[in-house]
Formats: C-alpha cells, sequence, structure tokens
C-alpha cells in the first residue's frame, strides 16, 4: 500500500509541481496517475523511491515513512520501469533483467538463469537473452525493461509512462501482457500516464490530476466515465466516454435471437463445429464482423451488431461456438435496464 | 637525399651505440608515457565528476580552450627559468596539451550517456559510485580513448622540445641536425616522430574498438568524430 499524505512539492525557482496531494494505492491493484503534462504525475511517483523528496507531507509504503530508508536500499525494494525503458547499454539482456539481483548480492549465475525464466515470463524468446538492447525492438526493450523491475520480487511496481514510446498496436500487447502478469502476481503497482485511454484500460482506480498538482477525481474508471467530477475531467475522459463506459458494463443477461436458416436475408455461414466462419446473401459472401464473446461487456455486444452486415451481431461461448444473434435493441433495453446501476458492475470481471 | 636518408637510417651505429635511435626512441616514448599518465591521474577524475553531476562544466571549456592557445615552446623556457632543467619542467609543459583531450573526452563521455539509463540505474538502486562504475565509466570508455588518443599524438608531436632542454628523445637528432647543419639527420628524426604517431594511432585506435561496448562496435567512427568536435570547440 502506498499513502501520499497532503504532499507538496516545490522548486527554488518557485514552481509548484504539485500543490497538495493526498491518496492511497491499494495493496494489489493497479493505480493510474494521469493527467496533462505538467500536472505533476511523474513528481508523484517519483517520491515513492525518492528519487524526488517532497518539500512537505509524506509518502508512506506499507506503512514505513519512506524518508526515513536509504534512498538505494529503499528502491532496491520497488521495481522500476520507465519510459524508453532505460536499459543499460553495455550490459546483456541477461545482465539487465539481473542487475536488481546482483545488487541485492545473490550470485550472478543464479540470478541469470532467474533473469532467464522472467524473459519468457513477460512474452520474450530467452534467446534474446545475450543480446544487448540496441538488438531490440522499442517494445522488446520494453518487455525486458519489466522483466527488470520483477527481477527483485519486489511487491511494489512504479512505471512511467512505460508504453508511450512504443506505436499503438505494441502498445496494446504490451498493456494486455501487463494486465495478464498482474492477474499471475498480483502487484501494487503505480502506473503514470498522459493518455486516458490506458488509464481506463488499466486502472482499477485512476487519479485525475490537475496542472499544478491537485487532484481532480480520484475513482474507478467505470464512475470516472459515468460521473465525472467536473468539467475538467469530463473535458479530458473525452467525448465518447458514453460509448466507452459500455466496456464496464456486463452484457450478461443479454436477450439473443435465432438465425434464420433460409431466406432472402444475410445468412450466418458456421463451419462444422458450429464457429462462424462469414455472411452470405444469394451470391454474395462477406466476412464476419467483430464477435461478442460470452461474458463479454456491453460495448462488444454493440461493436459486434453494428459490424455486422446482417445488421445483427454473432454472440459466440468460450469456444467460438455460435449462441445466438444480437439485436442492436436488445442492447439498447439492456442499457436501459442497467441505467444508473453501471457502476456496480465489476470492471474485472468484463475488462 | 632520400638515398643519404636511407644511409642514415642504417647506419650500424644508429642501433647500437647508446645515443643511437632505439635509447632515443625509447627516450621519447617515456616522456610521452610519463606526461599522458600524470595528465591523466588529474584530468580523468575531474573529468568522471563533472560528467556526473554536471557541476563545473566551465572549467572543461575554459581549460580547453584557454591551454590550447599557450605557445608550448615559451611555457617550457618558463617553466626551466623557474624550476630549472630536468625533467619536470618538459613533463609540465607536454601535460598543457594532454590534459585537454582528456578533460574533453572524459567529460563527453560519462555526460553522454543515455539519461534515461542513469535514471533506471538510479531508480534500481545503485549509489552514486555504482552508477559512476557501472553505467557511466563502461558508457564513457569509447570518448575517453578518444581523448586519450588526441592526448598521446599532440604530446609525442611535442616532445620534440624536450631536447631544447638538453634532455634525449627524437627531439634531439632535429635540435642537433639543425645545430650541425646536417638536414639528413633532422629529416631522419622527423621521420621517426611520425612513424612513432602512426604506431600509437593504430594501436589506441585498436584499443578504443575494443572498449566499445556490445553492437556499438560498429559506430566507432561517428564517436571519434565527435571527440574531435569536442575538443576544437571546447
Amino acid at each position: 500500500m502506498i499513502e501520499f499524505s497532503d504532499v507538496r512539492k516545490a522548486y527554488p525557482d518557485g514552481t509548484v509541481a504539485l500543490t497538495s496531494l493526498s491518496l492511497t494505492a491499494r495493496e494489489g491493484e493497479i493505480t493510474v496517475l494521469v493527467g496533462p503534462s505538467g500536472c505533476g504525475k511523474t513528481t508523484t511517483l517519483r517520491m515513492v523511491n525518492r528519487m524526488v523528496d517532497p518539500s512537505s507531507g509524506t509518502v508512506r509504503l506499507d506503512g514505513v515513512d519512506v524518508s526515513t530508508q536509504d534512498p538505494p536500499t529503499l528502491r532496491r525494494g520497488i521495481g522500476y520501469v520507465i519510459q524508453n525503458a532505460g536499459l543499460f547499454p553495455h550490459r546483456t539482456v541477461l545482465d539487465n533483467v539481473a542487475t536488481v539481483p546482483v545488487l541485492l548480492g545473490r550470485r550472478r549465475s543464479e540470478a541469470r538463469s532467474a533473469a532467464g525464466e522472467l524473459l519468457e515470463r513477460v512474452g520474450l524468446d530467452p534467446k534474446v537473452g545475450s543480446r544487448y538492447p540496441a538488438q531490440l525492438s522499442g517494445g522488446q526493450q520494453q518487455r525486458v525493461g519489466v522483466a527488470r523491475a520483477l527481477a527483485g520480487d519486489a511487491p511494489v511496481l512504479l512505471m512511467d509512462e512505460p508504453f508511450s514510446a512504443v506505436d499503438p498496436v505494441v502498445r496494446a500487447d504490451l498493456q494486455d501482457e501487463l494486465l495478464r502478469l498482474q492477474s499471475e502476481l498480483g502487484r501494487t503497482i503505480l502506473f503514470v500516464t498522459h493518455d486516458i485511454d490506458e488509464a481506463i484500460r488499466l486502472g482499477d482506480m485512476v487519479a485525475v490530476l490537475r496542472v499544478g498538482g491537485t487532484l481532480a477525481q480520484f475513482a474507478p474508471p467505470a464512475e470516472l466515465l459515468a460521473a465525472p467530477a467536473d468539467d475538467f475531467v469530463a473535458g479530458f475522459v473525452g467525448r465518447d466516454r458514453g460509448y466507452r463506459r459500455l466496456q464496464f458494463v456486463g452484457a450478461g443477461s443479454l436477450a439473443l435471437s435465432d438465425f434464420p436458416t433460409t431466406g432472402e436475408g444475410w445468412l450466418l455461414v458456421v463451419d462444422d463445429d458450429g464457429r462462424p466462419t462469414g455472411w452470405r446473401q444469394g451470391e454474395e459472401h462477406v466476412a464476419l464482423g467483430t464477435v461478442h464473446a460470452e461474458g463479454g461487456s456491453l460495448r462488444s455486444a454493440l461493436d459486434a451488431a453494428l459490424s455486422s452486415p446482417a445488421g445483427r451481431g454473432v454472440a459466440v461461448d468460450d469456444d467460438g461456438r455460435v449462441l445466438g444473434g444480437i439485436e442492436p435493441e436488445a442492447v439498447i433495453t439492456l442499457l436501459h435496464a442497467s441505467a444508473g446501476s453501471t457502476a456496480g458492475s465489476s470492471p474485472e470481471s468484463v475488462r | 637525399m632520400f638515398s643519404s636518408l636511407i644511409a642514415w637510417f642504417t647506419a650500424s651505429a644508429q642501433w647500437s651505440s647508446t645515443t643511437g635511435i632505439p635509447t632515443r626512441l625509447l627516450q621519447h616514448l617515456g616522456y610521452t608515457a610519463l606526461t599522458v599518465l600524470v595528465a591523466a591521474v588529474i584530468a580523468v577524475p575531474i573529468g568522471l565528476y563533472i560528467g556526473h553531476t554536471g557541476r563545473g562544466r566551465f572549467l572543461v571549456v575554459g581549460l580547453a580552450n584557454g591551454l590550447r592557445a599557450l605557445p608550448e615552446l615559451g611555457v617550457l623556457v618558463l617553466f626551466v627559468l623557474l624550476i630549472g632543467l630536468g625533467l619536470t619542467p618538459v613533463v609540465l609543459a607536454l601535460m598543457l596539451l594532454a590534459i585537454p583531450p582528456l578533460l574533453a573526452g572524459t567529460y563527453a563521455g560519462v555526460s553522454g550517456v543515455d539519461p534515461a539509463a542513469v535514471d533506471a540505474a538510479r531508480g534500481v538502486g545503485m549509489t552514486e559510485r555504482q552508477i559512476l562504475v557501472q553505467v557511466e565509466l563502461p558508457n564513457a570508455l569509447p570518448l575517453m580513448v578518444a581523448g586519450l588518443r588526441t592526448a598521446t599524438l599532440q604530446v609525442v608531436a611535442t616532445a620534440t622540445i624536450a631536447a631544447f632542454v638538453s634532455l634525449g628523445g627524437l627531439g634531439r637528432y632535429i635540435v642537433d641536425g639543425q645545430a650541425q647543419r646536417d638536414f639528413v639527420q633532422m629529416a631522419g628524426g622527423a621521420v621517426l616522430v611520425a612513424l612513432l604517431a602512426i604506431v600509437l594511432e593504430v594501436a589506441l585506435q585498436g584499443l578504443q574498438r575494443a572498449v566499445t561496448p556490445g553492437v556499438r562496435r560498429t559506430r566507432s567512427t561517428p564517436v571519434v568524430g565527435k571527440t574531435d568536435t569536442v575538443t576544437v570547440g571546447g
């Protein structure tokens, strides 16, 4: 658990990075700090491992005031991932990952073999271990950065815009990978980003900061989208927040329709196992739209309906077999029914 | 002229007597090595400190330009007047040539290390000394050796002035040759200095390649170019 109490940071030249911040990042959760540049989010993160010391106020890590601890010792117990990874160019990937265990006094050979396992864990071929950072792509370097942060088995991870410098496709991969890792490891993660989509996607809790370092709102992502505290937050979370909010609404009780098997209209084509492969109308064949997997959110159900040429989406079970059709009206009906209770559905279950 | 130069080189006395080529060469190398060593002991720690902390950057610029503007022979005469004849004034005068490139190379090498790598090093819990030794120094080595190359070449070419104040080295041939109007001897000395400079240059280039970490090995040429800019412009 990370607690910020009345933390203020002012620099000698008079710039105030943080006015007064109080915030608690809960154990085992991803807490995202998001805001425009100059809102003090990175400063806040760097106070946890004493890369920056507050002018006043306290930062506690599991109840212990960090200002009472020796910075290098404190930092060895906290994972640290930064933008562009910051790998050591003169060390191999394996030695980069083994950095913290070696600093903690473990034998190099032992630390290296553990590092090899970690590379696999973050989705890298262990063969890259003998390469140098410059030989890797940006996305691979960032995975190595995450592996290095995990190597010390620190219960707390600080991640400062770790995925901002890679392209959108790789970024989405890395975000999925982080959520997967987090579901296995359950670390306490403080994550800084300027990208509200990333914040909503990754955060269990999201803190929106204003320029000048004040907290505008601290809430779970669904609540942030449903009930922004003020105009600043509403503006920051963006224009299509109504639509994006659907991703936090479960589509469990969605009424499914049957597909016609003959007739003039669009017919769904399925393979022998009952998996959908496309649409057919007379001689015309069209590729499948997005499909809604059982247990997904209303956003994926609505998208399935909207992306289908037949005007009716396809719902499938865990094995990809057709369950039924999704009429846009059914989505709207369910939306009406759940209105007012959106924040109640658990984001974890539908993410 | 060319044949008399060959005759000068091949005369057996040149290779056996105590004032022959091997002795002069070793003396010359000795002055050079001693000068560069003492200069490195002074310049490298200062360069590391300035590069790591960012404090005192003006020193690098000021020294690099200021020391370069001094007339070497005049400085040597000044030191001899102050200290008297001997090795000390020679090494002191030559050091003024060696310090600027060593200082600039070390400073540029350390301050040029990827700031993200240094931030990460601090963030994972390295002490300042560990950051310097384990991250900054290995990545600064190519530029430091580039500084060493420049310093060594400057000193080896200028160490001929030792002969002006009655010491040995390859400068003897030039000074004595001029005094005796023996131009073959002068040319022989100049050729030897040039050859020695080339051999050292090749050796130090090899060293620079060897210390370039990881895959950056292939990029040693722009690295050298960068130091040259730094040392010339300060």
